[in-house]
């Protein structure tokens, strides 16, 4: 029979080796004596937009810190279980966080540039790596501020200071930084809960033409927004993922009743 | 009217998603306006394989009403449209649901073929081709109308029922007359009879339509209004 409309929905738990960007297994993690994360078990697709929903406190930002070990930086921070990237356990001790952090970039809530210019704020990383020849870091600079669709509105001010930028113009900064360092995993952690709806729909249409170039996992408590902007969601509650499926899915015909409680707003 | 800019989202992706159902709207229209074509030919050669194709093609019509539904809720559930989008997505809906319909009717006429029920009376075939050569240049406006959603021509093709209404009537009158003294079963005087009706409903649905693109462009329900209403409504929104 004709399809009409093509829909991709890959099997998310038997997800082969070569499509999964980030692979999540029985991870438990405490902060001293509260157990934050239970047994959480999944596979992230690659080149794709996962969204991690879930009330205030259901772990979603601590999970999404674990892709990249921000959580380390927490006193009384304990981990179990392995997340596998790039078939490597970043969870191992040996495991070099440097490495890791430019291979998994972050971008936070508020857009935080550096107090420096435009052009330093991209490069910082790759300065930090010991790269100096100018060259490389005009291309570096440029090519990661056109990837942030932010080139053509800074490329006749790149030595003017960041903080000029406009909120929006800030976080796409931000996220220009993060891309400089070719990282293959983007996360985002409430991106633009600090930005308005015009400005949020601009970073939106850039995260869909990111993720040819890199796999991106969001969090957000705009549940809107995680429909708009994922291929895959998944739900979290007190820290257990409840549901984990492809978005379409997920946001018209949910397997859970707790998932379908929580997008429709019946949450007790 | 209002123009209606389908592909000037800041989303890139929603533009594309809104074409693609606008597109595939076009496309089952175009599948139903086939059938009908092919329909009134296989009554007119007396050709039911011809007749019988488009029954089984109907499953196709039924097939591509259900996926454009799932993807009008698809997109209400991901995108949260509003305004212009949310009332085009809807009516879009609404309208799948006439263009099927129109696809049973079809497919009810082209059983008359499949089962040689077709009217031996000449005069009563003639006019059922001429029936439906009307409905099927109707059809084929109201698309037309829908494709570019453009009022005014959404107007001029509803204005066609009319026609295909008086039509009807007469047909039926004399059809009624000549099943008084003929010796051939009431059964299939009925299959006849609910074919004209067929031919005639397709009429009814594009006039729904046409109403559905009013809906569209200007924002207001205008079903459930007399012709001149209607025209006289939309003639004071334009000079207000």
């Amino acid at each position: 029979m004709l399809k009409l409309f093509e829909r991709e929905q890959l099997n998310l738990a038997k997800l082969p080796a070569e499509q999964t960007a980030i692979e999540v297994r029985d991870l438990n993690l405490w902060f001293g004596d509260k157990h934050v994360l239970h047994n959480i078990t999944m596979r992230i697709p690659r080149h794709r937009i996962t969204a991690l929903i879930g009330q205030s406190g259901c772990g979603k930002s601590t999970l999404i810190s674990c892709f990249n070990r921000m959580n380390d930086l927490i006193d009384n921070s304990l981990t179990e279980g392995e997340i596998i990237i790039d078939g490597r356990n970043i969870n191992h001790k040996k495991e070099n966080l440097s490495t890791l952090r430019s291979n998994v970039g972050m971008v936070f809530q508020r857009p935080n540039p550096f107090p420096m210019s435009i052009y330093d704020n991209v490069c910082y990383g790759l300065r930090l790596q010991g790269i100096k020849q100018r060259r490389l870091l005009d291309d570096a600079v440029e090519q990661a501020l056109i990837k942030a669709v932010l080139w053509d509105e800074v490329k006749d001010r790149l030595f003017e200071t960041a903080t000029t930028l406009s909120g929006g113009q800030q976080q796409r900064l931000v996220i220009a930084r993060a891309l400089a360092l070719k990282p293959s995993i983007l996360l985002l952690d409430e991106p633009t809960s600090a930005l308005d709806p015009l400005t949020t729909l601009t970073i939106e249409e850039l995260m869909a033409d990111l993720k040819k170039h890199c796999t991106i996992v969001i969090v957000t408590h705009n549940m809107q927004q995680a429909a708009r902007v994922s291929d895959y969601t998944a739900f979290l509650h007190q820290g257990e993922l409840v549901e984990y499926s492809d978005s379409d899915t997920l946001f018209t015909l949910p397997h859970k009743k707790q998932t379908e409680d929580y997008i429709t707003g019946r949450y007790g | 009217m209002r123009q209606l800019a389908l592909n000037t989202h800041i989303s890139g992706r929603f533009n594309i998603e809104l074409e693609n159902l606008r597109n595939s709207v076009m496309a089952m229209g175009g599948e139903v306006e086939q059938q009908l074509v092919d329909t009134l030919k296989a009554i007119a050669t007396n050709h039911p394989g011809l007749a019988e194709k488009v029954i089984l093609n109907d499953l196709k019509v039924n097939s591509m009403e259900s996926q454009i539904d799932e993807e009008c809720l698809r997109i209400i559930a991901k995108r949260h449209p509003t305004a212009s989008d949310l009332r085009l997505i809807m009516i879009i809906s609404k309208a799948i649901t006439d263009i099927e319909r129109m696809g049973d009717e079809i497919e009810r006429i082209a059983k008359l073929v499949t089962k040689q029920k077709l009217p031996a009376d000449v005069a009563i075939k003639a006019s059922m081709l001429s029936i439906g050569q009307q409905a099927a240049a109707m059809m084929r406006g109201t698309f037309d109308a829908f494709a570019r959603l453009d009022e005014d021509a959404a107007l001029e093709v509803y204005d066609q029922d009319n026609s295909i209404d008086s039509e009807y009537k007469r047909l039926l009158n004399y059809t009624a007359g000549e099943m008084a003294h003929s010796g051939e079963p009431m059964e299939d005087w009925l299959e006849i009879l609910w074919a004209l009706r067929s031919l005639e409903r397709i009429g009814d649905r594009c006039k729904n339509i046409c109403e559905y693109i009013v809906s569209i462009t200007r924002g207001r329900d205008v079903r459930h209004m007399p012709l001149e209403n209607l025209q006289q409504k939309l003639d004071d929104l334009s000079d207000s």
